[in-house]
Parts: C-alpha cells; sequence; structure tokens
C-alpha cells in the first residue's frame, strides 16, 4: 500500500512539474512566434509576395560531380572557356571543394601570369593537370620563376620547363634546388648539362625520387652500363627513369640476351627500350623465321635495330623484311 | 572499309556494336587484360567521332514581380569536359565465350553488349575446338609447361615420327570410347546405335573433356606439333596429355605452346589481331561473325547429340 501512494504522490508530483515546464515553453514559443511576425511582412511563406526574389539562390543539394554547378557558377563557366577538363578534377573530391570556392578575380590574375610561359591554347591542359596552382600566392611564383633566372636558364627553356611540367611551379625554391643537386651529384653533370636535362624532361626532376634510384639501379647493376653510358643515357633519353622498372627490364632482357644486341648498339639507340616488348619480339620472331635476322652493320643485309621499334608494319615489311603485310599478319597467327 | 563509311556518328556506331566478336588472343596476355584493351579502345574510337550538338536549356530570367524572360541558353553541363567522355568503359557488356588460359594464344568469341547472351549459348552448345600444341621432348617440369621447374631429364634419340604416331592413335581410340560412354546412354541399348551409327557424338555433360581427334603435323626432333581436336578441353589438360604422350614414349615430354586454330565455324582468318582491335575492323569482324551464325542456325542451339549436325 504504502508503496503505491508513494508512486502516486510522487508521480502526481513529476505531473505538476511537467505541465510547469510546458507551460513556460508554451511561453517561449508564443514570444517566438510573434518576434517572426513582427520581423517579416507576411505570416505565412504560402501567401503571394509582390518582392524581386530572383536574387535569391536555388537550393543546391550534394552532388557527385561539377556539372550540377555550372550553370549556376560564373568561375566553373569561366573554367570551361579555357578548355579545363573539369570531368578529370572532380575525379579528386578535395580538389573540387577548393575549386569551387574560387574567385574570378583569382584565376584572373594566374593567367595574366602564366600566359608568359605557357602556350594559350595550353592554359586548360595545364590547369586540368594541376588545378591548385591557381592557389599559390604570384610573388611565391615569381620567386621560383627568378630561381630559374638566376640558374642562367634562357627564357625559352623556363618556357618549356613550365609548360612541360605543371608541378614544377608547386615546388618551392629550395626543394627544386636540393633536386637538381641530386641529379648532379648522382650523376656528376656539368651545369649546362643540368640545364640540358631539365629542360629535356622537366618532369624527371620533379618524378618520385625513390623511383629514380631504383630506375638508376635497374639501368646501372641489372643491366650493366657503366657510369659514364647511364650518363649519357640520363641525357638522351630521361624517360628510361620514368619507366616501369620491371618492363624497363623486361624489354632490354629480350634485346640482349635473345636478340644478342649489345650495350653499345643499345646505348646509342635508347629508344628501343621505349617501344613495347610484343611489338620488338614479333617482327624479331618474323625476321628470323625469314632468315634476315642480321643486326651487325658491318656484313650485307643489315638491319637497324630502330626497324624493330619504329614505323608501321606495313613500312617494315616494305623495307626490311620485302615482303607483303598480309604474310606478316599470316605469321602472327602462328605464334 | 565500306562499314565505317556509313557510320555518321557515334551513337550509330555504338547500336551496331551487338554481336559476337573474333579475336587473335596473343600468349601471355589474360582475357581480363584483353578485354579491357578491346573496350577501352572501343571507347577511344566512340569518343573521335563526330558528336551530338550541345543540348539547349531553357533559363527564365528577370525579377520575379515583372515580366520575365524565356531564353533558350546552351547547357554547359552537357560538354565532354564537363560531364566527363560520351562512352566509358561501364557502357559495355562484354564477356568470353569459352575460357583461354593465360599462355595460350589463338581464336576467342567475345560477346559485346547483347552478345553477352550469344556467349552463353556458344559455351553451352559446347563447340569443338581445334588445336595446335607445341611439345619438346626430352625434358618434364612440374607444371608440365615451360614456365615450370625442371623436374627430369632424359635421352629421346630413340623417338621417330612413326612411335609419335603410334601412341597418338592409340590415345584418340580411348577417347573415342570415352565418347560414347560420356552421351548420357546405355552402352548397349538401341537408341545408342542409332547415335553412334550417325558418327561423333558430343558429351552430355560440360565437365569431363573428350577428344575426338590427335595427329601428329610436325615432327623434327626434339620439337613437335600435336593438331588436336576436342570439346570441355582447358590448357592444363592439353599439357598434362603432352606429359602422358612423353611418359608413354618411354622418355618426357613438356608444352612450349597452346593455339586455338579454330572453334566451331570460326577460325583464325576471321580473328583479329591486337592491332587491329579498332572500331572499324571490330564492326565489320561482328558482320562476318553475324553472317556465320546466320547460315549456321544449328551452330548455336544444336537438335541432336551428333557433331554432324
Amino acid at each position: 500500500m504504502s508503496l503505491v501512494k508513494l508512486f502516486s504522490t510522487s508521480s502526481s508530483r513529476f505531473v505538476s512539474c511537467f505541465n510547469k515546464s510546458l507551460v513556460s515553453f508554451s511561453q517561449k514559443v508564443d514570444v517566438l512566434s510573434k518576434t517572426a511576425v513582427e520581423n517579416s511582412s507576411h505570416s505565412s511563406c504560402l501567401e503571394q509576395t509582390n518582392e524581386d526574389l530572383s536574387t535569391f539562390t536555388t537550393y543546391f543539394p550534394k552532388t557527385f560531380n561539377l556539372a550540377s554547378y555550372i550553370n549556376n557558377s560564373e568561375t566553373l563557366q569561366n573554367l570551361l572557356h579555357l578548355d579545363v577538363n573539369l570531368s578529370k578534377i572532380e575525379k579528386k573530391p578535395q580538389l573540387v571543394e577548393k575549386i569551387l570556392k574560387l574567385s574570378c578575380g583569382n584565376i584572373e590574375n594566374f593567367i595574366l601570369f602564366i600566359k608568359d610561359y605557357v602556350n594559350v591554347d595550353e592554359i586548360g591542359t595545364f590547369i586540368t593537370k594541376n588545378p591548385l596552382i591557381l592557389y599559390e600566392s604570384l610573388e611565391d611564383l615569381n620567386v621560383r620563376i627568378n630561381y630559374l633566372q638566376s640558374k642562367k636558364f634562357s627564357s625559352n627553356d623556363i618556357q618549356r620547363i613550365v609548360s612541360k611540367n605543371p608541378y614544377w611551379l608547386m615546388f618551392s625554391t629550395p626543394r627544386i634546388d636540393r633536386r637538381l643537386g641530386y641529379f648532379q651529384k648522382k650523376f656528376n653533370l656539368a651545369g649546362q648539362e643540368v640545364r640540358h636535362l631539365s629542360t629535356r624532361q622537366p618532369r624527371l626532376i620533379t618524378y618520385n625520387l625513390h623511383h629514380v634510384m631504383t630506375n638508376t639501379f635497374v639501368i646501372k647493376e641489372e643491366m650493366g652500363f657503366t657510369d659514364s653510358e647511364l650518363k649519357k643515357l640520363l641525357l638522351k633519353k630521361p624517360k628510361l627513369w620514368m619507366m616501369n622498372q620491371r618492363a624497363l627490364l623486361e624489354r632490354f632482357n629480350y634485346i640482349h640476351n635473345v636478340m644478342k644486341i649489345p650495350h653499345l648498339v643499345i646505348r646509342q639507340n635508347p629508344e628501343v627500350l621505349l617501344c613495347r616488348n610484343y611489338i620488338v619480339k614479333q617482327r624479331h620472331m618474323f625476321l628470323q623465321k625469314l632468315g634476315r635476322d642480321q643486326f651487325e652493320p658491318k656484313k650485307e643485309n643489315f638491319i637497324p635495330i630502330m626497324a624493330l621499334a619504329e614505323g608501321t608494319d606495313t613500312e617494315f615489311c616494305k623495307k626490311y623484311a620485302k615482303c607483303n603485310i598480309d604474310d606478316f599478319n599470316m605469321f602472327l597467327k602462328t605464334i | 572499309m565500306s562499314a565505317i563509311k556509313n557510320i555518321r556518328n557515334a551513337a550509330i556506331a555504338y547500336k551496331t556494336l551487338n554481336g559476337l566478336l573474333c579475336v587473335y588472343k596473343p600468349a601471355c596476355v589474360s582475357l581480363q587484360q584483353l578485354q579491357n584493351t578491346v573496350i577501352t579502345n572501343l571507347c577511344r574510337d566512340l569518343n573521335a567521332l563526330p558528336d551530338r550538338p550541345l543540348e539547349k536549356r531553357v533559363e527564365i530570367q528577370g525579377p520575379t514581380n515583372d515580366a520575365m524572360t524565356v531564353k533558350l541558353v546552351t547547357n554547359y553541363a552537357d560538354d565532354p569536359l564537363v560531364c566527363g567522355p560520351r562512352y566509358i568503359k561501364e557502357d559495355f557488356r562484354c564477356s568470353w565465350a569459352t575460357h583461354l588460359g593465360l599462355f595460350s594464344s589463338g581464336v576467342l568469341l567475345l560477346g559485346i553488349n547483347d552478345g553477352t547472351k550469344l556467349t552463353y549459348l556458344i559455351n553451352t552448345a559446347r563447340l569443338t575446338r581445334a588445336y595446335k600444341v607445341h611439345g619438346q621432348l626430352g625434358k618434364a617440369t612440374d607444371t608440365y609447361f615451360w614456365n615450370g621447374k625442371t623436374v627430369e631429364k632424359s635421352s629421346f634419340g630413340h623417338v621417330t615420327r612413326e612411335k609419335i604416331d603410334k601412341v597418338i592413335a592409340h590415345m584418340q581410340a580411348a577417347h573415342q570410347k570415352t565418347m560414347f560412354e560420356m552421351s548420357g546412354l546405355h552402352m548397349e541399348s538401341q537408341t545408342m546405335f542409332d547415335l553412334a551409327s550417325q558418327g561423333l557424338i558430343r558429351p552430355a555433360s560440360n565437365k569431363l573433356p573428350v577428344i575426338y581427334g590427335i595427329k601428329c603435323v610436325h615432327f623434327n626432333s626434339p620439337n613437335f606439333t600435336l593438331e588436336i581436336q576436342a570439346t570441355n578441353e582447358y590448357d592444363k589438360y592439353l599439357w598434362t596429355l603432352i606429359h602422358d604422350l612423353g611418359v608413354q614414349l618411354k622418355t618426357s615430354a613438356y608444352c612450349t605452346g597452346v593455339q586455338c586454330i579454330r572453334q566451331g565455324k570460326f577460325d583464325l582468318k576471321l580473328a583479329l589481331l591486337r592491332k587491329h582491335w579498332q572500331l572499324q575492323y571490330i564492326i565489320q569482324n561482328m558482320d562476318k561473325c553475324r553472317s556465320i551464325m546466320e547460315e549456321n542456325s544449328l551452330l548455336l542451339k544444336p537438335k541432336s547429340a551428333s557433331l554432324a549436325l
């Protein structure tokens, strides 16, 4: 009994308490609604209005691509007129947020700056590759250009470096300096040679240094080129240092160990290492079948090594294999 | 070349890309890689074709409390630079009819878009496939193929063409017997006799390999080449066949290459080489495959277990 009593009294106390708070809450709501009515001239959004509402923007829901925003955003339209590929930028969501917050002034200043270094038609692809450059301050960019000038790069060189490698200007001066120093020390290059290398393949300087190190190992230790040959290769075909090391070794393996081409010839024609292995392989096997695989320049019926990598199959058949293209195609269906 | 002239824009070209495609699979290229290359090339070629004009959008401008103007403006969202290329890899469905191992090369049937249904039919119809299997005497490897470790070496001077032919004829006879056992009928029934009198028959299940014919087409000791006609076979089975042949010849042998030269009515002549995996050649090839299937309606839905029908 006593327990029930206790419960009932406590519950009634609780109910009264709740009622009190309810009253105070409803009073507050009243106050709120009154102020709302005072602030706006109409009490409901369903009522008609004579005001100009065209300045209100529509509600933008969350989206997966920039296409839903572009018809309302002048910045994005400007970027599109520059031929920037927005569909590529939106693949990286962290970039999209930054791009949307850009102002037109930002872009304008940047274009006025970059047009001295990059061809006007290429500005679009430049920004597509590195949209974050719009966020770098122009002073920094100027300092980085000045650094190149102080290192005696000619204006043509600077133009080539900046337009071929959109990421170059993102790197701070000490960082670029360290990297140029690394290449100079590692490959024993003279000042002019460093300049030649960075103009010839500007992307190599800002490339992943670990990758460069492993490729150096592959070319020097696994392929067996000497240090001086390494330097000549680097200055002639810096792209070898940006390739996948496994593919590189596979190609070298076929050319050197199967076709028995000496290091010297490969050093003189490093382009053959840039060609896909299957193309070299099938042409070599075809020549072998015809008995024309003669790669020594001092003997007759010499076939230059580049014939295996360059040109179309028709040209190859006509000039070197001396047969019809159909024969070659037929051969390809037997391997 | 005539097919490519009819293609006015990418949409029409895309609609024609429904059907079977016969490609030449190079060795050491996986089927997934091959599929990916074909479809990437198709997307590249379709995106290079003339595109449709950009869509327009209606925009109602001006203050809302006054007379508003209706304007037709360009829809920036429709630009390929904004919404991405018109054709992407996900737009294509692609499947192969029968599997061909990583190290095998040769004729491969691919179905693109609606052609994926045809590849299913081809798979269930169990078309015979012809292979050229290259082998070498004197060495055995743990995988029975050139990529394995050498486990045994033996002399092979005593092997002659006649000896190979003898062993092969014996193998073929043994397989012919299993062919009748695999038909699913009682061996001593009249139905079985009627079926067997019509010639070769296809197996009831798709699990066990059945070999219809083996022939030695090239022998230059230690290298030799067999031509094998079979269904339900797979590359590893053909490797073991070479190994068994070596054992029966009292030496050892391993397989150096497997090449599929025919599947049903689709042969090497039809197959597209890797350099020809381009839109114009693919459309021509699809036309050819289509006409082959129209001429041989029983190819996809065989009515009898007999191979001849």
